[in-house]
């Protein structure tokens, strides 16, 4: 009796192990070897079978006082597949879809779809949101799967986009960064896929390594720009009024801090909607501001100035003798409206933008610290954080015609882009040191750490004092010549500089009638803030920079003065009333 | 005592005890595991939607933004001013 109850439990026993064994094995291939495609049925029900929910990390603009604004993140919604062996009446079928899809699917491209009946799937419409799919999966149309999707959304549409840019598919089956922030910090904003649940037993038997110490943790996260939304959407508002007015190829605009290097706003037009891709322009994808390279003419005279000033050829109180023009090399080189000053002392040079008095001074630095100072401040790449940054066309100074150097004195015969262009001028603004643009201030990691990054790279071109000189003079130019004096701020001290250059015609000349006009301004004066630089590259029925980009850069001054509420430098004495009235 | 004890449970029943126990622990631990990385799952998806919530929201943000910079301040009946006073301006902290 006893001997038969033993063999009983015994038996009932091995039953127990048989099946905990069977349970074991099963777990294991559940978890360990099919774990990945468990995880992935889990996290999405209703997606499609082809490929993973797409995950990515978010972009972010920063308003002035920290909040961060999406500019680049994630929505979900439907998408809608059929399947061409089984659906029963396609006009049936596409009348439920348009009824609550009607924008994203036409008749025609749903009845083609409806013919490949070699295949079993096709995805017919995309971006449906949750109600629009979730009405439609409710009518169980045979033949008519309602699946689970997301992709990537830019709240601010056309905001900054081509310094934002855009995921796309390249060669392969992987959506990733193609342009702007998007491509240069793709590993960054990349996913590698099962983030929605670690199943912490299966990392125990496969990878504690990785389950302890994730190196993807340290490296995947959110960017967070340097970009304010609001200063963003005035200088894209501002660029675009000003090409169309003129009717200009293109323009553009940066607005920095020229102590930090930090980009609070860059725009250029023409430019596109980063969440409706279909019929843009290929090349209106890529970023002029740091990818095209262009003769800026006059705005390099302060670099000129400043140049002189440091090397101690010059002193702000030294004279020359303005002829009107010159002959250098056989080429004749004129002030713009070809008229002799006599002799006159350097702030002249800026404040008349006197072609001649650049020329001199660049005889005076000698070809040698001309080149020097030019290939440091324009010579390099700056270091921005976009991608295919161009490079500058400095080979006028690599020859021995004076001619070259003069030219280059007043920006004529060397291109570089407006991002070199911005960053050599921020060294006037921020005491003689040329500081690296940049958008990414910050990584958000997964871990919800956010990591600096490290700008603090900075190149000494100029002496504070040489700096300072030349701002004094582009003040001087503001206070008396822009706009025919009424760009005064009585209360903030604004330097300026504007430029005119002749296009090249493409034949080693220039056009009479085609200009690029451009305009670099930093204020306060003597303690910057920010740094501005606009273009238009061929307005149409005007001559000069003053007259189209004069009123766009005070109005930015302006804007940005009061947004940020930027206390006064200079102004009506307290021992007065306070009170300056001006007549605009 | 311990005779009475070897008698009732021996090395064997104790093993095959074991076992069984330790395969219901692991099994109570798979099921924490699948309830776990349900509510994961649950929980990362509501986040997803609040955020893609949160992005249409700032989209209509940054689109009031832009209503603003565009406004033609003439035709909502503003003019531009006679003339323009500038005053000296007393420190934030004298106003606190």
């Amino acid at each position: 009796m006893r001997a038969q109850f033993r063999s009983r439990i015994r038996l009932v026993l091995l039953g127990i192990v048989v099946v905990a064994l069977l349970i074991i094995v099963r777990l294991y291939f559940v978890q360990i070897i099919n774990g990945a495609d468990y995880s992935e049925k889990a996290d999405r029900q209703f997606a499609s079978g082809g490929s993973g929910l797409f995950d990515r990390g978010s972009i972010y603009f920063t308003r002035k006082d920290g909040t961060l604004i999406s500019a680049a993140t994630l929505v979900s919604g439907f998408l809608v597949a059929i399947n061409p062996q089984t659906i029963r009446n396609p006009d049936d079928a596409y009348r439920a879809i348009a009824r609550v899809a009607s924008s994203s699917l036409s008749y025609d491209s749903f009845m083609a779809a409806t013919k490949k009946t070699s295949r079993v799937y096709v995805e017919v419409a995309h971006h449906l949101s949750n109600e629009q799919g979730r009405a439609l999966a409710a009518e169980n149309i045979p033949g008519i799967q309602v699946l689970k999707e997301r992709w990537r959304y830019y709240p601010g549409g056309t905001l900054a986009s081509q310094t934002i840019g855009i995921v796309s598919y390249g060669s392969g089956d992987d959506l990733s960064g193609r342009t702007g922030l998007e491509k240069t910090y793709d590993n960054v904003l990349s996913r590698s896929g099962d983030l929605l649940y670690k199943n912490f037993f299966a990392q125990l038997f496969s990878n504690i390594g990785d389950l302890l110490v994730n190196s993807r943790d340290a490296r995947e996260g959110d960017i967070i720009t340097t970009i304010e939304p609001e200063v963003q959407t005035r200088l894209a508002d501002d660029i675009a009024k000003v090409n169309k007015d003129y009717s200009s190829k293109e323009s553009g605009g940066i607005i920095m801090d020229p102590s930090t290097g930090e980009i609070i706003a860059i725009a250029g037009y023409p430019t596109y909607d980063a969440n409706n891709l279909q019929s843009v322009d290929p090349v209106v994808l890529s970023n002029p501001l740091v990818e095209r390279v262009h003769e800026f003419g006059s705005i390099a005279k302060p670099l000129t100035m400043a140049a002189g000033l440091d090397a101690g050829v010059i002193t702000p109180e030294t004279t020359y003798k303005d002829t009107g023009c010159i002959t250098v090399n056989k080429a004749t080189i004129c002030n713009w409206d070809l008229k002799a000053r006599g002799v006159i002392p350097m702030k002249q040079v800026i404040i008349q933008s006197l072609n001649v008095g650049a020329s001199w001074i660049a005889t005076q630095l000698g070809q040698d610290r001309f080149r020097t100072y030019f290939m440091k401040l324009l010579g390099d790449k700056t270091g921005v954080d976009l991608p295919s940054e161009g490079r500058s066309l400095m080979s006028n100074l690599t020859k021995p015609q004076q001619v070259g150097y003069d030219t280059a004195s007043f920006g004529q015969g060397i291109a570089v882009t407006p991002m070199q262009m911005l960053r050599a001028e921020g060294a006037l603004a921020n005491g003689g040191t040329m500081v690296v643009p940049h958008l990414v201030r910050a990584i958000r990691l997964n871990t919800g750490i956010e990591r600096p990054l490290d700008w603090s790279t900075a190149v000494p071109v100029y002496s504070a004092a040489a700096a300072r000189n030349t701002a004094a003079m582009m003040t001087e130019m503001v206070d008396t010549k822009l706009a025919g004096g009424k760009a005064k701020i009585p209360s903030m001290s604004v330097a300026a500089k504007t430029g005119t250059a002749q296009l090249t015609d493409g034949h080693g000349g220039y056009y009479k009638d085609r200009f690029f006009h451009s305009f670099v301004g930093f204020f306060p004066s003597y303690a910057p803030r920010f740094i501005i630089l606009l273009y238009t590259n061929g307005p149409r029925g005007v001559e000069y920079a003053s007259e189209t980009l004069d009123s766009t850069f005070l109005d930015l001054v302006h804007f940005l003065i009061d947004y940020y509420a930027v206390p006064p430098d200079r102004g009506p004495s307290t021992e007065a009333s306070g009170v300056t009235t001006q007549n605009p | 005592m311990s005779n009475i004890l070897s008698l009732r449970y021996s090395a064997r029943t104790i093993g095959y005890g074991a076992v069984g126990v330790l395969a219901l622990t692991y099994i109570g631990l798979i099921a924490v595991v699948m309830s776990y990385a349900a509510l994961t799952v649950e929980f990362t998806q509501s986040v997803r939607n609040d955020e893609a919530a949160v992005a249409r929201l700032e989209s209509q943000y940054l689109n009031t933004v832009s209503q603003i910079s565009n406004t033609d301040y003439a035709s909502v009946g503003y003019t531009k001013p006679l003339s323009k006073t500038f005053v000296t301006t007393k420190s934030a902290t004298a106003l606190r």
